[in-house]
């Protein structure tokens, strides 16, 4: 079978929904999408660690502090799960983290900003996961069976991150007048970085993950679908949005935001890994990743049976 | 290092099941990364690792297809109960009435 007869029986099989494995024949800028787009999907779970793992002496309650521990480590676990996917594309689990920590890969923008008292932990439970499950839940579907199937036990537990982020939420929001300015305080400060989170407007020509259905659906249909379900439940709280503000469109029941009133300037610098936090977290990232070495090493050896 | 593909049983009643795989140097510190990864929650309670290199599988998966039409292994070729049994019904009737 030549090239272009492989090519064409492989898009016929995506375009008509069937699922890709592993061992299938694909054509190499589907793999090598999917194996970045997987590894930057790792890189997020793994750097997305750090920001809470600040927050962590912040923690009001023992009980607080050890479900904000374990929400860190499902996490990392969930890195675990994806680079092992990701592996299975070609590239070493030790060149992705290398590739992370030298800067020469990406991860998503949210994690490049600082954290400053623990209403930024209600904001990354509750928000910040809720956007990403919208995006993660759209992925279930993905063309890549292998993705799929690890994001069923992601979703499930972020969908537990979500009650963990949402408690946090609640609890401030009906306590002090201090406590509800921590909320609104960091939602001040995270809203911009929520709205980059989805991208920009998808380019549903050019973008090839499109195409291939590695992703489902559109930046924009993600963001609305964000918009829709979280902000009349930040509104009944009693908080109120920074620009770009949302409101509510009487004749499509959506709930909006002007487009022109995104600045976009912040995300371009973080696509450029210069983000506010960028160096401070990747150098942690490095200094764990030598200070451990000698743990991967002893992994990596074969256990000796006791004599 | 090896690829072991993990398998995980919800419960007694369940068989096991494929759930993901890890990187391990053995299979102690497979089952070790395969408990950390896979079973954090009681999501089963048994588990088996086993390296990829020992799974065999068919190269070709239209092989799996069945080559001729058995719709008989199948319950929908049995459909139209409802019709068939008013039938055998009238049937039986009029054997009983002659």
């Amino acid at each position: 079978m030549t090239y272009e007869e492989k090519l064409a029986r492989f898009t016929d099989k995506v375009n008509g929904g069937d699922k890709v494995e592993t061992t299938d024949w694909m054509p190499d800028d589907y793999r090598n999408g999917v194996l970045k787009f997987i590894e930057m999907h790792a890189n997020s779970e793994i750097m997305g660690a750090l920001p809470e793992r600040e927050c962590l002496p912040a923690a009001p309650s023992l009980k607080r502090k050890m479900s904000l521990c374990a929400k860190i480590q499902d996490e990392v676990g969930h890195a675990q799960l994806l680079y092992r996917v990701a592996e299975d594309l070609g590239k070493s689990r030790d060149a992705m983290y290398y590739d992370l920590v030298t800067g020469k890969s990406k991860f998503h923008n949210v994690f490049h900003y600082p954290v400053k008292h623990w209403g930024d932990v209600a904001i990354i439970g509750w928000l910040i996961d809720g956007a990403a499950l919208v995006t993660q839940a759209a992925l279930l579907d993905s063309s890549y069976a292998p993705y799929t199937r690890v994001l069923k036990r992601i979703c499930a537990e972020e969908q537990l991150h979500l009650r963990h982020g949402e408690d946090i939420t609640l609890e401030l929001a009906s306590g002090t007048d201090a406590q509800r300015e921590m909320f609104q305080e960091a939602l001040g400060r995270w809203w911009l970085a929520i709205i980059h989170f989805f991208g920009p407007r998808s380019n549903v020509d050019k973008d090839l993950l499109l195409r291939w259905k590695v992703k489902t659906r559109t930046n924009e249909d993600l963001r609305q679908e964000f918009l829709d379900r979280y902000v009349p439940k930040v509104l009944e709280l009693g908080f109120q949005f920074p620009t770009p503000v949302p409101f509510h469109d009487e004749a499509t029941g959506h709930w909006l935001i002007n487009e022109d009133d995104i600045d976009w300037g912040p995300l371009d610098a973080i696509k450029k890994n210069q983000g506010p936090e960028t160096a401070r977290r990747l150098s942690t990232r490095l200094e764990m990743y030598e200070g451990h070495r000698w743990v991967r090493e002893a992994m990596a050896e074969p256990s000796i049976a006791a004599a | 290092m090896e690829v072991y593909e993990v398998f995980r049983r919800a419960g007694h009643k369940e068989p096991f099941e494929h759930c993901g795989a890890v990187i391990a140097p053995d299979s102690d510190m497979a089952l070790l990364m395969a408990k950390e990864c896979f079973l954090r929650r009681r999501e089963g309670n048994h588990i088996w690792v086993a390296r990829r290199s020992d799974i065999h599988s068919f190269e070709d998966e239209s092989l799996l297809e069945i080559a001729a039409d058995k719709s008989y292994r199948f319950a929908e070729a049995y459909r139209g109960v409802v019709d068939k049994r008013e039938k055998a019904r009238r049937r039986a009737q009029e054997i009983a009435s002659s």
